[in-house]
């Protein structure tokens, strides 16, 4: 295990977690009462968004199939969160028997969980670290292990960057891990927006502030999190609204149109 | 057991209905689920628990060989798919509670209906097992995971107490920590509260003091086995056999003396040294009870004889219904009251009363088993319906017809038959931005105004629609009244010869006399059109014409035949064959002196077309009307068999104001698909004289005389023949 920064929170506060609320708004019993009530009161102030999680984690599907489909072995899933239903390493390695994936989060609880459920796959491993700190995630014995930086490997960043606020440079940051990647690698990222609908997003934000969570939303425009990409060439249809990013069928898109344009997809391959 | 073949070519009528069924709920769960499988996999496998599905049916109806196993299992597999939920389950009733009794292989419906419910029922609790086993499993995971986190931080209590509180406070479990004495040296707030002590208390005390008396020594052997390690005492041991956690069910002693039943989970917490530090436990009493949260809030959401949702859950439902109604087709929302509940209650007593409320509830189910519809009953007498309209939706007429339809089938309670009637108020398309409770008061505002109409009556709900639909609303709305009340009728004109003047048909219209005014066939079709209401009403326009037709044949010799009109939906009604055969049968009228006319517009349509084909192979005169307005009219003439088609009124009109260059040039185009044509709105010898020029054989206007009841067109007979 990595022994890495992660910030400890409030001391005496009940902290839910980003990735057991999200769990549960997918439907999962892998959480707590704090994460549940989190998980409600922002789906009060947005209802529907439980069918933004569910297209996201659609949206997680499609994009392994497709890396897989370009010829992607390895994956490094950063900000992974607690494994629920479809995860990479079992979306890859249907695919494609042999597929290779490395699991970073920095929630103790969400590492602790997977850790339990890879026991015994000598082909996935989880990282306890935070996305901020790239050495340690790339220098991780899973990471060396697990990774060939010679080859291809499909980095995802799903529902993550927002998490991360402006003082810490996220370009800077994935422009990190983009020079570690060798051409022909690929970047998937799903980002929270506020360019298609305010209201409701600043309550939603506002009730995740005040739930004392140690992580806080930074919504960015359509500009700034196409930057992100720098470096990679953005594969059809570019940066879209989540559930629009080469949908397979109805049940890849909300039925809320807001739904589907709360979260960019895009999937890039560097050049 | 009998189950009809299944698998035998992909054309063959059950296949496809299951085909499509399946696709439905394989499309409606991926809406609402997050499951494994990709788009084509979800297909197949819901086209699989279909086939079982049937399969568990047909069983079910076959005697003596009921297996609800698998339909539970069924269930089962539902949840392995991922994270389903209630609203997979939710979705899957729907689909399936009314796609089931779909299915061509499950007609007649009343004999399957209770095999069906049978096998949903299995399948929810089946369902439900799984779905409580997953959870459990789920929670139980996260217990392991979240003493796993405190063990992995490599937990040093003063040097890292951050990192474990919040592992601790986020837990709604107990935990707590305890010295290798068996000291309790930290708890957490959660393990405070399933005791009843506060945390400051509960530090210091030993823990084997507050279990059980009769479970102290099972725990005190479980952490010696804890502390055990197999290294020390044993040459070939090794670190995986070292037991890493014990689980048990426990019985903790509250500050009060009572018995806390709890799950507890102990673990040991290793130094860097690898060396023994502290235990950690963790004690989860949630599960069960969040279970049992769960059903009594189905309970709450639910009326308990009839099964349906009850108005708390129906608002709540009305309120997402609202923000995702398909903005051009919008809800409906029905709000229902049974007539004269009270007086069956008052002579047949209470129970009597409920189980019609039951059977009430039944029927409205299965009129609106097509479609997305929530169906609640309100207090006492008073049901509720969301209708989420579709393109096949019925119009708000035809469903509250079809109901009361359903209803007045007398049903038998102690070998009394009893048949009711429901008025109902309507909220045709809410704004979305309304209120559930402006929606209700709406609804309950306009089934007051139906109510005032007597029985079996229904009213719509009008504010915020234009004036003009408001009057088209308020027509169709009072039109069944009007009809029963014999305001409509059936009015005669004639259909001319343009060359000798001779009768040649008999036209039958509609006419509606509404005191101070009056409205002729258009007025009366056009919010018969809206409601669907024309359906009904067009047969018996159809059969009052005939009788009377076969009558003046009979008592004053007339030979002319009976020329009627359809409109747009008659013509493509699925029943119109069946009404025309009915109509002819009843009233001994040959077909070959029946011809109807359907606006050429509608040939469009396969439906039209094939009722148009079968009418003229059964003998019934086919005629288009409007005709000569669109571009493909005479391709359809000439397509089609047709007898006749009669030149649109529009185009009569445009004649007489002198535009009529190419019109001249029509009749004989038309003349060559059609044996003959007609024109219709004749009003002067002028017009006459220049379509008969133009190769018309007969028109109609008022020229020939406008329409007259029956009594009075005894003259014109006379007078043509």
């Amino acid at each position: 295990m990595v022994q890495s920064e992660w910030i400890p929170s409030g001391v005496d506060i009940s902290v839910p977690s980003v990735a057991r609320t999200y769990d549960y708004m997918l439907g999962g019993a892998h959480n707590f009462a704090v994460d549940r009530a989190l998980g409600e009161r922002i789906e009060s102030t947005m209802p529907g968004l439980r069918n933004a999680a569910r297209v996201n984690r659609a949206f997680l599907g499609r994009v392994v199939r497709f890396m897989v489909d370009q010829g992607v072995r390895q994956f490094l899933d950063i900000g992974s969160g607690i494994p629920t239903v479809g995860n990479v390493h079992e979306v890859a390695q249907a695919a494609a028997p042999g597929c290779r994936v490395v699991y970073v989060d920095r929630d103790p609880v969400a590492v602790a969980h997977s850790d339990l459920m890879l026991a015994g796959n000598d082909d996935a491993a989880v990282v306890h670290a935070d996305m901020r700190d790239p050495d340690s995630i790339l220098g991780s014995d899973a990471a060396r292990r697990l990774l060939d930086f010679d080859q291809p490997i499909g980095v995802l960043m799903l529902l993550m960057l927002h998490w991360v606020p402006d003082e810490a440079d996220p370009r800077a940051l994935v422009a990190r891990y983009r020079d570690a990647l060798a051409p022909g690698s690929y970047l998937a990222v799903t980002h929270a927006t506020g360019d298609n609908q305010s209201d409701n997003l600043t309550e939603a934000t506002d009730a995740i502030k005040r739930s004392n969570s140690p992580d806080q939303v930074n919504l960015r425009s359509h500009a700034a999190i196409k930057e992100m990409f720098d470096g990679f060439e953005l594969v059809e249809p570019g940066l879209v609204g989540c559930g629009e990013w080469r949908p397979g069928g109805p049940g890849d898109i909300a039925s809320e149109p807001d739904m589907n344009m709360l979260v960019y997809a895009g999937v890039g391959r560097k050049v | 057991m009998s189950i009809p073949s299944q698998r035998q070519g992909a054309t063959s009528p059950p296949e496809r209905g299951r085909e499509l069924l399946a696709r439905k709920w394989s499309y409606l769960l991926s809406g609402a689920v997050v499951v494994a499988l990709d788009r084509n996999e979800l297909d197949r496998e819901m086209r699989d628990r279909l086939d079982d599905l049937c399969a568990a049916v047909h069983a079910e109806a076959s005697p003596g060989s009921p297996s609800p196993r698998s339909a539970e299992r069924i269930g089962e597999q539902l949840v392995a798919l991922g994270y389903v939920t209630e609203d997979g389950l939710r979705v899957t009733l729907d689909v399936l509670g009314k796609g089931l009794l779909g299915l061509p292989e499950f007609q007649p419906v009343e004999r399957h209906a209770q095999s069906v419910v049978a096998v949903l029922g299995a399948l929810s609790s089946g369902f439900l097992a799984a779905s409580r086993r997953a959870v459990f499993e789920q929670q139980e995971s996260m217990q392991l995971s979240l003493l796993k986190a405190v063990r992995d931080a490599q937990w040093n209590l003063k040097e890292s107490e951050a990192r474990f509180e919040e592992v601790v406070t986020s837990s709604a479990s107990g935990i707590l920590v305890v010295d290798l004495t068996g000291r309790i040296v930290r708890a957490n707030a959660a393990i405070g509260d399933i005791l009843g002590y506060t945390t400051e208390e509960l530090t210091g005390l030993g823990l084997l003091d507050l279990v059980h008396p009769a479970s102290v020594r099972g725990l005190g052997e479980a952490m010696l086995a804890l502390l055990d390690d197999p290294h020390e005492d044993a040459q070939g041991g090794s670190r995986a056999d070292r037991q890493e956690r014990v689980r048990q069910p426990q019985r903790l002693l509250r500050k009060d003396g009572d018995v806390a039943r709890i799950s507890l989970t102990m673990s040991l917490l290793r130094g860097a040294d690898d060396q023994p530090v502290h235990f950690v436990a963790v004690i989860e009493d949630g599960t069960e009870l969040m279970l049992l949260q769960s059903e009594l809030n189905r309970q709450a959401l639910h009326d308990v004889s009839t099964g349906l949702p009850n108005r708390q859950y129906f608002t709540t439902h009305l309120e997402s219904a609202l923000r995702r109604a398909d903005p051009v087709r919008g809800i409906s929302v029905f709000h229902l009251d049974v007539d004269a509940f009270g007086m069956v209650c008052n002579s047949l007593g209470r129970p009597t009363g409920e189980r019609l409320l039951v059977h009430v509830s039944q029927r409205l189910k299965a009129v609106l088993a097509r479609e997305k519809a929530m169906i609640a009953r309100f207090d006492g007498d008073e049901f509720a319906i969301l209708v989420e309209n579709a393109a096949g939706t019925p119009d708000v007429a035809t469903t509250v017809a079809e109901i009361n339809r359903e209803l007045a089938e007398p049903v038998y309670f102690d070998d009394r038959g009893l048949a009711v009637s429901v008025s109902v108020g309507v909220v045709r398309r809410p704004p979305s931005d309304w209120a559930p409770a402006e929606v209700m008061r709406a609804a309950e505002q306009a089934l007051r105004r139906a109510k005032a109409g007597g029985r079996g009556q229904w009213a719509l709900f009008h504010d915020g629609q234009d004036a003009d639909e408001r009057r088209a609303d308020a027509l169709a709305v009072a039109m069944p009244g009007a009809w029963e009340h014999g305001e409509i009728g059936v009015r005669y004109r004639p259909v001319v010869e343009l060359a000798g003047r001779a009768l040649v048909a008999v036209e039958a219209v509609l006419h509606w006399d509404r005191g101070d005014d009056s409205l002729d066939h258009a007025g009366c079709t056009a919010p018969a059109e809206r409601t669907g209401l024309i359906l009904p009403l067009g047969e018996w326009h159809l059969a009052t014409a005939c009788g009377q037709v076969r009558w003046w044949g009979q008592s004053a010799g007339l030979t002319a035949s009976l020329r009627v009109g359809l409109t747009r939906n008659q013509s493509r009604d699925g029943d119109l064959v069946r009404r025309v055969r009915r109509v002819l049968d009843d009233t001994g009228l040959p077909a070959s002196r029946l011809t109807v006319g359907m606006p050429v517009a509608v040939l469009a349509e396969p439906e039209a077309v094939d009722n148009l084909t079968v009418l003229a192979e059964l003998g019934v005169g086919t005629s288009l009307d409007d005709f000569g307005l669109g571009p493909d009219d005479l391709a359809v003439a000439a397509e089609l068999p047709i007898g006749s088609v009669r030149v649109a009124r529009r185009l009569v009109e445009r004649q007489a104001r002198g535009e009529a260059e190419h019109l001249a040039g029509l009749v004989p185009l038309a003349r060559r698909a059609a044996a003959r044509v007609l024109v219709d709105g004749l009003e002067t010898r002028e017009q006459a004289d220049w379509w008969r020029a133009a190769g018309v054989v007969a028109g109609t206007g008022p020229f020939f005389g406008d329409p007259l009841p029956a009594g009075a067109f005894h003259d014109p007979i006379e007078w043509y023949d």
